[in-house]
């Protein structure tokens, strides 16, 4: 039997080819050990009870918790309102402010400050803010818009009132970041197109309309499926503002189940919403997705 | 077909800056005016205000005779090819063209109609369903004219619309827009800063610096009857060569002495001189009117420096003092580096400027 030599030394080209390989195999390695590994054994475990036996009973308990469905609601509509008045808003700001008229820049400076504060802060900031005697009830006091005896009662509302006031919030912190985005995204687009828009006959609507949004569409895109995702994920401020299960979310039932009932048993109801909520914001970043793409098929057909 | 007047129009950025300072022009029915000029000279900023793209600081502007200083663009009956073509890239071919017209309300079939006749008018005809992003620069280019024609506009404008092609296509694309043009008659406004370009096309060239016309005129007149040493300069390649002389008038004679040579010319065709008596002026000699003359007629000669051979001729440049000369020479001429070689002026093309104000002084000898 003759030993053939080029299996070991590897041509030039195939050692070429293996570069990139090798660059990204550090990282395929790190997300295999911290991210896959965990994610696969809570999906094993969310299937089993706290004496390792098999069963869908964390799961039949979920279904069949009212909460589960109240979170599903208020998560529901927490993304639904709070990410369109997120956009129109960023959207909104991000147009004047490219405009440059003067002072956008210093505007913009400020604009941005919500974003910087972590979500922590910012919960400690609007429920210190909110509370019958926060700043918010003393600066109308201040102001001569209210008295002592009609102080606002943010906090004591119902669920309606309690989601809404979850929703101005957050849209406050994240407004700025989806305007950095459409910002960035509309001066990449030259201004003469817009220009050429006006020219050929062109209102300011129309062209927002059939220029500057169908060209911004990608930018858009992005800014949508990353707040949708984090929209869903909301919790923190919640907790801070009202404490757990007055206002329950998905995210917020997770929280609660997993750290802080304390039971074994409730770790694994956890551990299976984190499963139902990972296939729902996947679930919705692909709806999404879909239906934007699905849009651009039925321009194209217009043409033909 | 249209004409169109600026009357007084100036437009100033900042308390310092002024695109435009002071601006008046008269454009006829059915004219091809080129704004020419150095970059910042204030051509494109013109153009933009009578588009509409930009605010007006001072003056008004006349389409057909009704004051459009304050109406938007797209009521004014203009459109306009832009330096970047900005066609835009999500729409087809088809859609950019018909844009305006569909915003206009006009019937889906006249649409189909308008644009098809227009594409194939500027050669895109068969590219109609494509995206801008699979066609070439020239397309890109092609498909921006067409949405401009495609609006049959009372002025037609375009800024430097030829920049972003390659030397081949643009000597091509001059070429065609100037068949265009004839084809339209619509009144055109065309920004440049090559003033090849702008002799090519122009039936006027309106030549500004720093916000302010310098001279209009045709192209024969910018070339021939160059109003200052700035027009002189710019227009024409090689530019016009200048040279710093000293007149006396010796009876009927007027010499002109420069350190390499002595011109000599009778008073009688350039009296308007006689004014210039004792005093320095400058003498512009364009390349073509520098002839080589190796008889002993010479008015002076020189050693080459420099041969650059273009084919048809060879631009010969020559070290006079410290200033670099230019001629152009017959390609069947041998020419070298370093060969002492006479010359002589063409003495019907003689440009003559004062030294002060370097306007150009009038003499009984112009063409």
């Amino acid at each position: 039997m003759r030993i053939t030599k080029p299996q070991l030394s590897l041509s030039r080209d195939n050692r070429k080819k293996m570069v990139p390989y090798l660059l990204i195999a550090p990282v395929i390695i790190y997300y295999t050990i911290f991210w896959l590994f965990p994610v696969l054994n809570a999906i094993v475990e969310s299937f089993r009870d706290v004496d390792g036996i098999w069963t869908l009973g964390n799961y039949i308990y979920i279904f069949k918790d009212p909460v589960f469905y109240t979170a599903l609601f208020d998560t529901a509509f927490l993304v639904i309102f709070s990410v369109t008045i997120e956009f129109v808003l960023a959207f909104g700001l991000a147009l004047l402010i490219n405009t440059k008229f003067k002072g956008s820049s210093i505007f913009l400076f400020l604009a941005m400050i919500p974003m910087a504060l972590p979500a922590v802060a910012v919960g400690a900031m609007w429920s210190s803010g909110l509370a019958t005697r926060g700043w918010l009830n003393s600066f109308l006091m201040h102001a001569g818009i209210i008295d002592d005896a009609s102080k606002i009662l943010f906090l004591a509302g119902g669920e309606m009132s309690r989601l809404w006031l979850i929703i101005i919030i957050d849209a406050w912190t994240v407004i700025p970041f989806v305007m950095i985005i459409l910002l960035a995204g509309l001066q990449g687009i030259g201004a003469d197109v817009r220009e050429a828009g006006y020219i050929f006959g062109g209102t300011k609507f129309q062209v927002l309309r059939k220029i500057t949004i169908p060209m911004l569409k990608p930018t858009i895109t992005t800014a949508m499926i990353l707040r949708i995702i984090s929209a869903i994920q909301i919790w923190l401020i919640i907790v801070m503002l009202f404490g757990f299960n007055r206002l329950p979310t998905l995210l917020e039932q997770i929280v609660l189940n997993y750290d802080e009932l304390g039971a074994a048993s409730f770790e694994r109801i956890g551990l299976a919403l984190s499963v139902i909520v990972a296939i729902i914001v996947s679930a919705t970043a692909i709806l999404y997705l879909k239906v934007s793409g699905s849009f651009e098929k039925k321009k194209e057909q217009e043409v033909e | 077909m249209a004409t169109l007047e600026l009357v007084d129009l100036a437009k100033r950025f900042s308390k310092k800056v002024w695109g435009v300072r002071k601006m008046d022009l008269d454009v006829n029915e059915k004219e091809f005016i080129v704004l020419l000029g150095p970059s910042g000279c204030g051509k494109t900023t013109t153009m933009r205000m009578v588009a509409g793209l930009e605010e007006v600081t001072r003056g008004t502007i006349h389409l057909d005779g009704k004051d459009i200083t304050d109406i938007p663009p797209r009521d004014r009956g203009i459109s306009m090819v832009f330096q970047n073509y900005a066609i835009w890239p999500h729409m087809t071919v088809f859609d950019n063209i018909a844009f305006s017209l569909k915003l206009k309300k006009m019937p889906k079939a006249e649409i189909r109609q308008r644009v098809q006749e227009t594409a194939d008018m500027v050669k895109i005809g068969e590219l109609l369903k494509r995206l801008p992003g699979q066609l070439s620069g020239g397309q890109q280019q092609r498909v921006a004219l067409a949405r401009a024609l495609a609006v049959k506009p009372k002025l037609f404008l375009m800024d430097e619309p030829l920049s972003n092609l390659d030397a081949k296509l643009r000597v091509v694309m001059r070429t065609e827009l100037k068949a265009i043009h004839q084809q339209t008659e619509a009144t055109s406004i065309f920004v440049t800063h090559d003033q090849s370009e702008a002799m090519s096309m122009a039936d006027r060239i309106v030549i500004m610096k720093d916000g302010e016309i310098i001279q209009i005129g045709t192209p024969d007149d910018v070339y021939f009857r160059s109003a200052n040493m700035f027009v002189a300069g710019f227009i024409g390649t090689p530019p016009t060569n200048f040279f710093n002389i000293r007149c006396s008038v010796d009876g009927e004679e007027i010499s002109l002495k420069h350190s390499n040579f002595k011109l000599v010319l009778p008073l009688k065709d350039f009296s308007e001189l006689d004014a210039y008596n004792g005093k320095e002026l400058v003498v512009g000699v364009r390349p073509e009117d520098i002839a080589v003359d190796s008889s002993d007629k010479a008015l002076f000669t020189n050693k080459v420096l420099v041969v650059e051979p273009q084919g048809s001729h060879q631009v010969v440049a020559l070290k006079l003092n410290d200033a670099i000369v230019k001629t152009i020479v017959s390609a069947d001429q041998s020419v070298k580096p370093g060969d002492s070689i006479g010359f002589n002026f063409n003495l019907k093309r003689l440009h003559f400027f004062n030294m002060e104000t370097e306007n150009r002084i009038k003499t009984a000898s112009e063409i």
